[in-house]
């Protein structure tokens, strides 16, 4: 009773279309009179009906081919190619580096490389925490915007404050997490023993994996609020309130409407975080001053210090396997390309 | 009359009661959630409001606080002007050349993601065989991390003996990188987009061709627009993509930043750099903003349209606040 809509509200459904449907009799008899009248137009217009639909395949493909060639020539061709010198003998001196020999020495030789695989393990735990933190922590920002926020106007604008970090490039965020912030003279350390909160500097907070991981929680964690926050605002108000009318309490109205409704966010969110995280050389570079590997810095010095390509190749096609793993586990948890 | 009347206001009596206790409940919860919002806010801007500011620090100036002063602009001059005399080594017009580089480059893969994005996703409208296949291709741009695709695209080009640039492999890599948003961008905006009015243009007699300029281009202006922005300024911010191809004379911003960096000679002018080319990314967003509200006034249209156009879409319209009908009844 309370909620009962306003007539002038715009409703969330699109205009009706079935309105239209109550024809006059007499109206029908006269377009099909005036259909009878004129053959040519009706068969011309069948025609054109027919080879609309013959041109339609050579259209999808007219307009897929310039970004298949392109997604072709630049993605799929240079990993393609990953693939192929992961497979090819490492020769000092060659053209590039390799030689066209297959082999699996590459692949071995990582594969009993301890440094390698903790490496892989440093990873994968940092782009683990950094999910679990950017879901928890993110979730909150995406719910408050997306259900609390009363007007569309100070929705927008709070979304785009939250979002305009991202058209930063990550580098300078990187740099500027590091030097003014973090480290032994940074900024939280001066604040934290300033307020008394710790008697000595704490050496732990820069160029360290607690700095790396906290830093991909802040890098990162708008590419899990962006998808949850399109999720969230599809929640229909008015079913919460129903809920809520209907006596469910807050934890069961969580669970049964917005959960459901969430859940593609969430698994969108978690891909990208996940992958970005795991895949990530230059944030890692930087904010662990060079002394913290990840699968990335790896790959980096096998190409740039040893200019061994094939390992290299090797250990990121290790790396991409990781990753696909990784996200189809994830995808397990929603149907994606139905949400969409 | 009299007793309809008093049932008439008990009732509007109760509504009031059950909204205040309803409004007392939700803004609870409301202020909970926007000081915590607040709070993140604070910690996603902090690093950057700290390097601002010790970007105006004076000649003594170092990387980390205390501020040493007195407040000044020298750094900002440094990467600027390359005249002015400098007791440090100014990096003021390789900073220029990756200034003019950086933009000609993100302009350039701004228009080629907006067109490319555009046309795949026209593709997908029509469904075709193999059309699972291909979305997953472009999932896999979005997720292919960059540095691999860098290495990626020098063994093949080092292997074709082509010769390797700015120009040729880090455009290429980078559009790879935007068209899988500048895709998402799209899709969402076709989703929204309702295609009885292509039919009705039909319809009406117009051509394929006539529905399409005239219809169906200037209703998904705002996602190519926004399209073109995501290939704009990541490439714009990109390093991971170009540092395999590091050529002094084309080096872009990024690189230099980087260059900066990890050559370890680093001053507040790296501050004032990052601040600089952070100012031109949001500058970026904010064009986009005016131009999105621009277009809005200019159609008539009230302002939930547009959100539509960009795919922010049917969630922030029902999230509207309801008409001021309630209080009256």
């Amino acid at each position: 009773m309370s909620s009962s809509s306003n007539p002038e509200r715009p409703g969330p459904e699109r205009g009706g279309g079935g309105s239209g449907a109550q024809l006059d009799l007499g109206e029908v008899e006269q377009a099909e009179a005036f259909l009878a009248e004129q053959p040519p137009t009706v068969e011309k217009a069948l025609g054109e009906g027919t080879v609309g639909l013959r041109k339609s395949a050579w259209g999808t493909l007219a307009w897929a081919t310039p970004g298949a060639a392109w997604l072709g020539f630049f993605l799929l061709a240079p990993l393609t190619f990953i693939v192929l010198v992961s497979f090819w003998t490492y020769e000092q001196g060659a053209k590039s580096g390799f030689r066209v020999e297959w082999t699996l020495s590459n692949y071995s030789s990582i594969l009993h490389d301890s440094v390698y695989w903790n490496n892989m393990l440093t990873s994968f735990q940092t782009s683990l925490i950094a999910v679990a933190a950017c879901l928890v922590f993110g979730f909150p920002v995406a719910y408050f915007l997306a259900l609390k926020v009363q007007t569309l106007k100070w929705q927008i604008g709070l979304f785009i404050l939250a979002l305009a970090p991202f058209w930063t490039s990550f580098l300078t965020r990187s740099i500027a997490w590091t030097f003014p912030l973090m480290g032994r003279e940074g900024a939280l350390n001066k604040a934290l023993t300033s307020l008394g909160i710790v008697d000595e500097p704490i050496a732990a907070l820069g160029c360290s994996t607690l700095s790396v991981r906290l830093a991909m929680v802040q890098l990162y964690i708008l590419f899990m609020i962006t998808p949850l926050f399109f999720t969230l605002s599809q929640v229909d108000r008015s079913a919460l309130e129903a809920a809520r009318d209907l006596g469910g309490n807050w934890l069961r109205t969580f669970k049964e409407v917005i959960l459901p409704q969430a859940a593609p966010g969430a698994v969108i969110g978690s891909i990208f975080v996940f992958v970005l995280t795991m895949g990530d050389y230059s944030t890692t570079r930087v904010i662990g001053c060079n002394k913290i590997a990840s699968v990335g810095t790896i790959v980096n010095s096998n190409v740039e210090l040893a200019v061994n390509y094939p390992r290299g190749a090797a250990s990121a096609v290790l790396l991409v396997l990781a990753l696909i793993a990784g996200v189809f586990v994830i995808t397990r948890f929603s149907n994606l390309r139905e949400e969409l | 009359m009299a007793v309809e009347t008093v049932t008439a206001k008990s009732a509007g009596r109760a509504k009031a009661q059950a909204k205040a206790v309803r409004e007392r409940r939700v803004d609870w919860a409301k202020w909970g959630l926007g000081g915590y919002f607040l709070l993140f806010i604070v910690f996603l801007y902090a690093p950057m409001i700290l390097m601002g500011i010790l970007s105006f620090q004076g000649i003594q100036g170092a990387l980390t606080w205390p501020f040493r002063g007195p407040i000044s602009t020298i750094w900002w001059e440094s990467i600027v002007d390359p005249d002015k005399p400098n007791p440090f080594i100014s990096h003021a017009t390789e900073i220029r050349t990756a200034g003019q580089n950086s933009l000609w480059l993100s302009l350039a893969a701004g228009a080629i993601v907006a067109v490319l994005s555009f046309t795949l996703s026209m593709a997908f409208r029509r469904r075709f065989r193999g059309d699972g296949l291909a979305f997953y291709v472009i999932m896999l741009a979005l997720m292919t991390p960059g540095y691999l695709l860098a290495l990626g695209t020098q063994l093949f080009w080092s292997y074709m003996e082509q010769s390797t640039s700015i120009w040729r492999t880090v455009l290429g890599a980078n559009v790879v990188w935007g068209i899988a948003f500048g895709f998402l961008v799209m899709v969402s905006v076709w989703n929204r987009y309702d295609e009885h009015i292509e039919e009705a243009a039909r319809d009406l007699g117009a051509d394929a061709k006539r529905t399409f300029r005239e219809v169906t281009l200037p209703l998904v202006w705002t996602g190519l627009f926004g399209a073109f922005l995501f290939g704009f300024t990541l490439t714009w911010n990109d390093y991971d993509r170009s540092v395999l191809f590091q050529e002094r004379s084309t080096d872009t911003l990024p690189l230099t930043i980087g260059g900066l960096t990890f050559t370890g000679a680093i001053r507040p002018d790296l501050y004032a750099l990052g601040t600089a080319t952070t100012l031109v990314s949001m500058l970026a967003i904010v064009l986009m903003l005016v131009a999105v509200a621009v277009r809005a006034r200019f159609r008539g249209a009230p302002v939930y349209r547009v959100e539509e156009e960009l795919g922010l879409g049917e969630g922030l319209r029902v999230s509207r606040r309801a008409p001021a009908g309630e209080e009256a009844g």
